[in-house]
């Protein structure tokens, strides 16, 4: 016997209930138009102002998507999408855009509130001594709200605000690095996201900089048959180092939501960038009915020399994800890492994992991946290893491993490895296991309750993957961690 | 026999051996004695031909014939033998099998026959038994699961049946105990012998107690230092290497 | 019926699988095959071959241009069977579809020994489809020298009540050569075991493909499961692409993979080169080694003499 069978009944049947961000916010909003279409496309450009090479841009991505398939080679399963049937943007009305928080909506600053996002900078430095600040860019459907510690970062010379703005005040560098690291048509969420994309975040750290505090963005989907289609970019300079965070929740909606995310990173010399995500979109209910269809493209570019990138995610939410994020390990010496905890309930379907594509020498990747399957889910490992011919002395270490807690959830492992260097090491190791019954027992016996052996058995099988969390969100996703399974109490 | 004239080595571009001048007739031990990181290791993987250990001057001669021309394969064919400080596993060839290969590789780089099955088992018969070895570890995978202590008698081993002329004994002592010590000291004391010359390079004194040098020199800092009779080996076991750091 | 099958039998091109297709991505007989040649009854004459005493042999020559096979074998409840199955050449272009059906009684035992010795230019593929009853035992063993596209697939119906299956293999490519050893163990039903090996070498420009899935169907409880593969690159053209795949929907079970793709240690290598060993044997010496593991799990004596021999005739085709 694995986990006791009211434990896995228990767990399956709190799928989605346990949701704690489905609320919705009532606010007045604008939308596009319903549908995809030029049309559309040009008043998504217009809405953001934006310069004539992007909406052409904008345009060419549109006709490439329609020549694209939608890809089906991903262990998942799900109704078509009728593309014709959404909104492609969608924002809180209000004159102009913010320029402080007295601006904001307090409906809106309400539903941050609600969400536990610090919005004002004052609320930290009230808070208790030494604790961490972030700075935090709140994306609330097509548009960003408010992006806080702007003055201060500035002061470092880092850039960080929502893309549009960085397309107006920056048009450079975002000339210059937008695409590079996802072409345009790279994949069909790609180029849909390339034609669409509203909002997002964009992070510029110059030489030699190291971000004085952790960079966050919190998106947020509220407006039914809404897709979002957010666009992040970040490039740190030579010798730069920065930390970033991402976070999602969205309300508890019949319908299944699309959010089509892209994110490029671009690492230059010496430089370092740590990515972090806590995905906790509306998975759906226990019969599979709403949640959001999380099909995102996440990848970095290690450009420069000694250059490094390190992705962690924590994946508990979305009814599908579809999502790998990948380093190019160009530069010579460069290093990616990807540590990622999928967490499966419900009717849930996560098919996530990661690309490491070695093409210079000495390059180093290290995966370590933890799938849990509980309820009707099914999670999915999905990785590729390649190493180049010029990437000698490159190096991969990848270990997957999968717990499995009751009869009706599956868990998948599906590596590829593609080797064309005779001087490069590549080792992988999986394993797929249940709950130990031994481990509860003896736990248990020591005086826990059931649900209390759970947790602790489930936070050491991930606990790899918390540590690399930044400190302030490793407690937060160790919570998380636990409610996704709540319900373990026999 | 060997003959070492101003030699540098370099290991990933970083000078390791500056100057180094020895001079080891035929028939003699020469202990090498220095502190770690005198270069100790490095000079016993320079002379065995090891890749990584770049010779940026000087000169090696074993006979008059060029060492540091040869590959390893080609030196060992000529006579050198070098005892690993950290003997390797190779599973799936077992030792006898290993031991085997090499000779007859040997003599047929050196235009001799081929030695037979029979008459090599019965020399790795009679050598196991000198060195107490257990024959039947010898037909497994070479020293794989096999102690600190049994991995340097398989060294010995080896040397026994391929008769180098060059030895080079890489702190051989290091992970023995007392028991052992004496045995592989035995193996190689019985080696000794006019036409065979041997390099003890070791940190302690201790060995010098079972192999008796003719000669010993310090190496610090990448140059022999000084040079004596044993009896320096036991006024460095006594006062320690720091007069020659400072000499260095 | 695979693409090849298809492919050969209607004279259609764009039937074959190729690179975009999941299970082929590594094995493309797109462009290999182009235009199809004829399917032919004719097949063409073999060399002496030893066959090993108290072993079933049966060999499968190579058609002329192009032809497909089917051939099927039982083993009875509680009997045992030695079984060769060599996959011969003689010399040439060739296009081949070999399919084969095994199929084990109650507590049958079969150790099969798979010989694939394809010509350089043959399009080959060789697909075994094993199906076991409780308390059966299947061990394999398939070794492999490539061809300019090789592939030999099986895939066992696994019942899980006692049952045993031993898939191992070996594949040893010099030159352009191109293997691809497949292998699908489907575990049905609980109480099952599994047990993979595969080691491989690529030399020269030679392309190494493995791929494995383990599915352990719902209710399969108990299954235990493991797969290694475990590669060596010889040159710096010389690829190895690989998936092993886990495909689990039973919670009771302890399944696991691992997979390493590397070359011969720099160190043992030197160590070896200093007793004296040149550095082409001493290569040699240890990638017998590596693959020699293959050939000591095979239980049986003649078969494993036999595999030893191909073995050793293989390796001098890497001595370079």
């Amino acid at each position: 016997m694995a986990a006791d069978q009211d434990t896995v009944e228990t767990v399956a049947a709190l799928a989605g209930e346990k949701y704690a961000h489905g609320f919705v916010t009532d606010i007045e909003q604008e939308f596009s138009e319903r549908g995809l279409n030029t049309d559309v496309i040009r008043f998504i450009s217009a809405k953001k102002d934006e310069p004539q090479w992007l909406l052409d841009w904008r345009l060419a991505a549109y006709e490439r998507w329609l020549a694209l398939d939608e890809p089906d080679w991903a262990r998942v399963h799900y109704p078509k999408i009728d593309y014709q049937d959404l909104y492609y943007y969608a924002a809180p009305k209000q004159k102009d855009g913010p320029q402080s928080l007295d601006d904001v909506d307090p409906e809106l600053l309400a539903t941050y509130a609600k969400l536990g996002i610090p919005l004002k900078e004052q609320a930290f430095l009230a808070g208790v001594q030494g604790s961490p600040r972030y700075a935090v860019d709140a994306v609330f459907d097509s548009v960003s709200v408010v992006t806080t510690f702007k003055a201060e970062l500035a002061k470092a010379g880092v850039i960080f605000c929502p893309l549009s703005e960085a397309v107006r005040d920056y048009p450079e560098l975002v000339r210059q690095y937008l695409g590079s690291v996802v072409p345009v048509s790279d994949n069909y969420f790609a180029c849909l996201n390339s034609a669409v994309f509203s909002e997002g975040s964009f992070v510029y750290v110059p030489p030699g900089v190291r971000c004085p505090m952790e960079l966050s963005t919190y998106f947020r989907i509220n407006a039914l048959n809404t897709g979002q289609f957010e666009r992040t970019l970040i490039i740190a300079d030579k010798g730069s180092y920065v930390s970033y965070l991402e976070g999602c929740t969205a309300p508890m909606r019949d319908e299944n939501q699309l959010h089509a995310a892209v994110v490029e990173l671009v690492a230059l010399d010496d430089a370092e960038i740590k990515y972090s995500t806590v995905q906790n979109w509306y998975p759906g209910d226990a019969e599979g009915k709403g949640g959001i269809y999380n099909f995102v493209t996440k990848r970095a570019d290690c450009r420069g020399v000694r250059s490094k990138v390190s992705w962690t995610q924590v994946e508990t939410g979305s009814a599908i994800t579809w999502k790998y994020p990948s380093c190019i390990l160009r530069g010579e010496g460069s290093s990616g890492e990807f540590y990622s905890i999928a967490i499966t309930n419900g009717r849930q379907q996560a098919d996530t994992g990661t690309k490491m594509i070695h093409l210079g020498a000495n390059t180093r990747s290290r995966i370590i991946a933890k799938g849990i399957s509980a309820g009707h889910s099914s999670s999915t490992y999905r990785g590729l290893v390649s190493v180049h011919p010029k990437a000698t002395g490159a190096r991969n270490f990848t270990q997957c491993d999968s717990l499995l807690i009751g009869k009706t959830c599956a868990a998948h492992t599906v590596p590829y490895v593609e080797a064309r260097n005779a001087h490069a090491q590549l080792e992988h190791e999986a394993t797929t296991t249940r709950l130990s019954e031994e481990q509860l027992f003896y736990v248990m016996s020591r005086g826990l309750s059931q649900e209390e052996a759970v947790q602790l058995l489930v936070n050491g099988f991930v606990r790899e993957v918390l540590q690399e969390l930044p400190m302030e969100f490793a407690v937060e996703a160790q919570k998380l961690v636990a409610v996704s399974l709540e319900g373990s109490v026999g | 026999m060997l003959h070492i004239d101003n030699l540098h080595v370099s290991v990933a571009d970083k000078p390791i051996i500056k100057g180094l001048t020895l001079d080891l007739p035929a028939g003699e031990v020469h202990a090498i004695m220095g502190p770690n990181g005198a270069g100790k290791s490095t000079l016993s993987y320079t002379l065995a031909g090891r890749a990584g250990y770049e010779v940026t001057g000087g000169a090696a001669t074993l006979d008059g014939e060029d060492l540091l021309a040869m590959d390893p394969a080609a030196r060992a064919a000529r006579g050198v033998f070098l005892s690993f400080q950290y003997p390797l596993e190779i599973p799936g060839v077992p030792a006898l099998t290993f031991v085997r290969t090499a000779l007859n590789a040997q003599r047929k780089a050196r235009g001799e026959a081929e030695i037979g099955a029979p008459e090599f088992l019965k020399r790795a018969r009679a050598t196991a038994a000198a060195l107490k070895m257990d024959f039947e570890m010898l037909r497994r995978g070479l020293n794989v699961g096999f102690s600190g202590g049994e991995k340097k008698r398989m060294e010995i081993f080896q040397m026994a049946l391929l008769e180098p002329r060059l030895l080079i004994l890489d702190e051989t002592d290091s992970g023995l105990d007392i028991d052992a010590l004496r045995i592989v000291s035995e193996g190689v004391n019985a080696l000794r012998s006019e036409g065979r010359s041997m390099l003890v390079i070791t940190h302690y004194q201790r060995l010098l107690d079972y192999i008796r040098p003719d000669r010993v020199h310090v190496l610090a800092a990448g140059r022999i230092v000084a040079s004596g009779g044993p009896e320096l080996a036991l006024e460095l076991e006594r006062e320690g290497y720091d007069k020659y750091a400072s000499a260095a | 019926m695979t693409g090849l099958r298809d492919a050969l039998l209607s004279r259609d091109e764009t039937r074959l699988p190729g690179r975009r297709d999941e299970d082929w991505r590594w094995t493309d007989l797109r462009g290999t095959l182009r235009p199809l040649p004829a399917v032919s009854d004719a097949v063409q004459p073999l060399a002496a071959f030893d066959e090993p005493e108290g072993v079933q042999v049966r060999r499968f020559a190579a058609p002329v241009t192009a032809g497909t096979f089917d051939a099927s074998l039982s083993v009875a409840a509680g009997e045992t069977l030695w079984l060769l199955d060599r996959v011969d050449a003689g010399a040439g272009a060739y296009a081949r579809d070999l399919a084969l059906d095994i199929t084990l009684g109650e507590g049958a035992t079969l150790h099969r020994l798979v010989l694939a010795a394809d010509s350089a230019d043959a399009v080959s593929v060789t697909r075994a489809m094993v199906s076991l009853a409780p308390g059966a035992t299947f061990h394999q063993t398939v070794l492999a020298t490539g061809g300019k596209r090789q592939r030999i697939e099986t895939a066992v119906a696994h019942p899980g009540a006692g049952a045993r299956a031993r898939l191992d293999g070996a594949y040893l490519l010099a030159d352009g050569r191109h293997s691809d050893q497949t292998t699908i163990l489907d575990h049905q039903g609980p109480g099952g075991t599994s047990e993979q090996l595969i080691r491989g070498v690529a030399a020269d420009q030679a392309r190494g493909v493995f791929q494995g899935r383990i599915t352990v169907a719902v209710g399969a409880d108990g299954t235990d499961a493991r797969l290694k593969h475990n590669a060596l690159l010889l040159s710096d053209r010389a690829e190895i692409d690989a998936k092993p795949e886990l495909e689990i929907y039973a919670d009771d079970v302890a399944c696991a993979h691992g997979n390493t793709v590397g070359t011969l240690d720099a160190e043992v290598l030197f160590y070896a080169m200093s007793r004296g060993i040149p550095e082409v044997e001493a290569r040699l010496m240890l990638v017998e080694a590596f693959v020699g593991e293959i050939v000591e799990r095979i239980g049986p004596a003649p078969l494993q003499d036999a595999a030893r021999a191909f073995v050793a005739d293989q390796l001098e085709a890497l001595r370079r």
